[in-house]
Order: C-alpha cells, then sequence, then structure tokens
C-alpha cells in the first residue's frame, strides 16, 4: 500500500517547552489510523501542525508524497485534508445547513457572488451525519452528540481522503457513540480514511486498523491495537508503571 | 451630507460590521482620496471628471498599502494601527509641503461637480442608491456570508478550505473603493478640503455611530443611521441650549440610548416591529377562523 500521509522528525515548540519533539510517523491508503496518548501529550498539536494551524520549527509533512510541509490550511483542505475539532468551532449566528453551506463554498470570488438558499447537497449532508431535523437550528440549540455531527458533515462537504477526528467521542452517550462510530464505518466504506484522536479506547479500539502512541510530545510506540496497550512504555505514560 | 455620511457608513459596515475588523482609520483613506482630488483640480490644473477617477484609485490604492500590513493584525492591534494613519495623515498634511496641502486652511475653491441644492441632492441620492444596492446585495450573497463567518470565527474559514485573507482583502478593497468614491464628490461637493475636516475624529465618530446606531452588518441600515445623525445635528442647531459642545452631547446620549435599546439599531428595531405586526396580524387571522367556524 502506498503512503497517505508522512510525517518526518516533526517538532514544535512554545518558547521554553517543547510540545512535539522529533516525531515521525505514517498512515496507508484505506488505513484508519488512531493517535493516542495522556493529557497533554501533544495529540492536538500533532493535527494542529497537519493542518497547518501552527507552523512547525523544523520535520516535513508529505501528503500522497508531494511535501505539503509549507502550504496553508485552505490548500491542505483542497489537497483532501479535512478536520474536526476537540470542541466543537461553528458560526455561532448561522443555522446549521448555513454552516455547512461555507464549507462546500469554492474559493473563487466569481462563483461566491450568487444568492441561494440551500441546495441538495447540504440536505444530504446534514441527512447523511443525522442532522435532517435540525438543519434550520443554531448551533446553540444542539446537543454536543449533534454538534460533534456538524463538524463531521463540514468534513465529508469537501469530500476528502483523509479526516482528522479530534476527540470525536468526547461528552457523547454511549447510543451516540455506537452512531458516530457506525457513521465513521460507513464512510471506511466509501473509501475515506482518518486519524482518530479520542480518549475513550473502548470506542477508539474497534475502529482503527493501527495506533501511535505520543507522550510528552515522544513518539513512543506503534502497532495494532492490542499489541499496543499491553506495549510497556504505553502502559508507563498512561499509568506510571 | 447625510447622503454623504450613508455612503462613507455603508463602507465602513462592509468592512467593520461583516468582518468584523473596526477600522479607525475610515478618515485616512477619505482623506487621501479627498487631498489627491483636491491637489489635481486647485493646485496642479486637472480637469475635474479626469481627477475624479484618479483620486478614487489613490484613495485604494493608499489605503491598500497602509492596511496591508494592518490585515494581518486582529481585534485592538488593527483598531489601533488604523488610527494611527489617521493621526499621522494630519500631521503630515499640515507640515509637509503646506505649499501643496495648504497647510492647516487646506485647499478652498474647488470646483464643484454639479451647483445647486437639488442637483446635488440627487446626485448624492444616485451614489447611495447605487453604492448601497451594491453592497446590500455583496451582504446576501456567499461572499457576504464568508465575511460575517470570518467576523464569528476566522480560523474556521481556513479549515473551510477558504483564503480568509483573500476574503479580508476583498471586504477591504469595496470599503476603500466606495469611502474613495465617496470621498471625491464629497470634496467637489463643498468645494473645500482641510485637514480638520478629514482627518477627524468627530468625523470618524459620526461614520461609526452613524453604521452602528443604523445598524451594524446591514448596510440599509448604516442609510437609516446616517440620516438621522445628520437630520439630528442640524435640527438642534437652532436651540441655544445645544449651540456648542452640548449638542454632541445630546447626540453622543441619544445614539447610546438607542443602541442600549437594540444592539441592532434602527435595522433591527424595524425588523422587531416588522415581526411585531406580523405576529399581531396571524392571530387576529387566527381569531376570525375560529369566530367564523363558531
Amino acid at each position: 500500500m502506498a503512503k497517505l500521509l508522512e510525517v518526518r522528525n516533526i517538532t514544535k515548540r512554545f518558547g521554553g517547552i517543547v510540545a512535539v519533539n522529533n516525531v515521525s510517523f505514517h498512515m496507508e491508503e484505506g488505513e484508519v489510523l488512531g493517535l493516542m496518548g495522556p493529557n497533554g501529550s501533544g495529540k492536538t498539536t500533532m493535527f494542529n501542525l497537519l493542518m497547518r494551524t501552527y507552523k512547525q520549527d523544523s520535520g516535513e509533512i508529505y501528503f500522497r508524497g508531494k511535501e505539503i510541509s509549507k502550504y496553508p490550511t485552505h490548500q491542505r483542505v483542497k489537497l483532501g485534508m479535512a478536520r474536526t475539532y476537540q470542541i466543537p468551532r461553528t458560526f455561532h449566528e448561522m443555522n446549521i445547513i448555513d454552516n455547512i453551506h461555507i464549507s462546500t463554498r469554492p474559493d473563487q470570488v466569481g462563483k461566491l457572488m450568487g444568492i441561494r438558499e440551500f441546495t441538495e447537497k447540504e440536505r444530504e449532508l446534514a441527512t447523511g451525519v443525522g442532522l435532517e431535523d435540525h438543519m434550520f437550528k443554531y448551533p446553540h440549540e444542539l446537543t454536543m452528540g449533534d454538534l460533534r455531527r456538524l463538524e463531521l458533515a463540514k468534513v465529508l462537504a469537501h469530500n476528502p481522503k483523509i479526516g482528522l477526528l479530534d476527540e470525536i467521542f468526547a461528552g457523547l452517550t454511549l447510543k451516540e457513540i455506537n452512531e458516530i462510530s457506525d457513521l465513521i464505518r460507513h464512510k471506511r466504506e466509501e473509501g475515506l480514511d482518518f486519524i482518530i484522536v479520542s480518549h475513550d479506547l473502548r470506542a477508539l479500539a474497534p475502529l482503527v486498523d493501527r495506533v501511535v502512541v505520543i507522550s510528552f510530545g515522544e513518539y513512543i510506540a506503534e502497532g495494532p491495537y492490542e499489541e499496543i496497550v499491553n506495549h510497556k512504555k504505553v502502559q508507563e505514560a498512561y499509568f506510571g508503571y | 451630507m447625510a447622503n454623504y455620511l450613508a455612503v462613507f457608513a455603508m463602507s465602513w459596515d462592509i468592512l467593520s460590521g461583516y468582518t468584523g475588523y473596526v477600522s479607525f482609520g475610515h478618515p485616512f483613506i477619505i482623506g487621501v482620496a479627498s487631498y489627491a482630488t483636491a491637489i489635481m483640480t486647485g493646485r496642479m490644473g486637472y480637469p475635474l471628471y479626469a481627477s475624479l477617477p484618479i483620486a478614487t484609485a489613490t484613495g485604494v490604492g493608499a489605503g491598500m498599502l497602509f492596511f496591508l500590513p494592518g490585515l494581518r493584525l486582529r481585534g485592538n492591534y488593527f483598531c489601533l494601527i488604523t488610527l494611527a494613519f489617521m493621526i499621522v495623515a494630519h500631521s503630515l498634511v499640515i507640515a509637509v509641503r503646506p505649499d501643496i496641502t495648504g497647510g492647516t486652511k487646506g485647499i478652498p475653491g474647488l470646483p464643484l461637480v454639479v451647483t445647486g441644492a437639488e442637483p446635488n441632492f440627487y446626485l448624492s441620492l444616485g451614489l447611495v442608491l447605487g453604492i448601497g444596492f451594491f453592497l446590500w446585495y455583496i451582504g446576501r450573497s456567499d461572499l457576504g456570508r464568508i465575511f460575517n463567518a470570518i467576523r464569528m470565527d476566522e480560523d474556521i474559514i481556513s479549515t473551510a478550505g477558504l483564503n480568509s485573507f483573500k476574503y479580508k482583502l476583498l471586504a477591504f478593497t469595496f470599503s476603500a473603493l466606495f469611502a474613495s468614491i465617496g470621498a471625491v464628490f464629497y470634496t467637489h461637493y463643498i468645494g473645500t478640503v482641510s485637514p480638520s475636516s478629514v482627518f477627524a475624529v468627530t468625523f470618524l465618530i459620526n461614520i461609526i455611530v452613524a453604521a452602528l446606531i443604523g445598524g451594524q452588518n446591514t448596510i440599509l441600515g448604516s442609510i437609516m443611521g446616517a440620516y438621522f445623525i445628520t437630520y439630528l445635528l442640524e435640527y438642534l442647531r437652532p436651540f441655544e441650549l445645544f449651540a456648542g459642545p452640548q449638542r454632541f452631547l445630546l447626540y453622543g446620549c441619544i445614539a447610546l440610548g438607542i443602541y442600549i435599546y437594540n444592539t441592532r439599531g434602527f435595522y433591527g428595531i424595524a425588523q422587531d416591529i416588522a415581526k411585531a405586526i406580523k405576529r399581531k396580524r396571524g392571530k387576529s387571522e387566527q381569531y376570525g377562523q375560529v369566530t367564523g367556524s363558531t
């Protein structure tokens, strides 16, 4: 299998704090990768580096063999990368369908001059993630589960090759976790690959082919989930023994 | 005057009301365009109709040159840097080459586009309607949605696959273009330009207050706000009690009162009234149906 995404020796410092230290990993085409680590291990920082929310101090990122280290966020999205946020981020004065609509817009001024209500594509996206009854509600009227669905709909709006899901199960009920998991499986069958960050290891385990573990910004281990949870260094990182 | 204030307020609103980049330097763009056309027609002997487009382009160009680095900043820092441009420009036109700029006195005796109150009113009304319709349309289009989205959360604009800098720059270009157009026609309406008339804090406040009490982020509200301010100030003028700065004190209190009553200004108040009438009509129709059936 070809490498879909590759991170080589990436480092990010915030003043004197090294948030990510010389980390390398890759994911294959058709793979779902879990990114694990205790609180403050640098998982979200890694997502922010992958999407260029932060600029790395050193190291390179490759997407489908092409170096994208200097590409700004919107160009990475156009290449086929899209993300969700740990705390869902929405346009709070816009209803759900308009929030999705923004993510479907082409980055071309000439194509943005029209006045419209909403399109079939947006309705399908909302329905696809189970938001069909909430399309004209505002983000503050949604439950956390529905906000996570909205985040997913915005990712799917780009028709990406890889979706970066940051704590997608946080704050959800068991029923909601099962529904989101089914959605991820369904999208995987359609050819979408994911990197998933989650503290909920029971939810994460059945979805991923492989996991990469980082702790205090350092790469610790990678491999199938069952092997990794019994890995000595991983247990040390999580439990301290 | 109300029409020109409306043009300036609308051009401020498309940048600051929509994208949330609050500009305190709007008079800088207006001033550069005004001085450009004044110098060309009053000092260099350019024909009026040649100077209008050149001065407009100068206003937009100067705005770009100075504000582009500013668009890399956010929030209060953007406000301050734009305010600094206005203050520096005020000092520069007084101190540098007063033989050209006219120093503190400015440049009087400029040619007029049209003469007489009525033709001037219709000219300025045409500008308000033309610019107002264009900006209102932009505000309702997807482009307007993106400008609004920048105000709500600029970071996730990039995550949505859109180049936020491009759209900020576009909003700024619209803003600078229409402010400059307003400026050149205004200059040739009053026939004079001076540092205290364009690079002035009171002028800046009038623009911002017109946009805010009219209804930020609505375009149409800016027109309402501009008319209200102009007529209020003119109405108060004959009263001895409000002869001096007291006029502005009362104007400030009224503006504040309106803004406190409804942060969406006149536009919001008008919307609320329309909704209330609709509700009332709905109820009376419902009542009619019920009584009709019994």
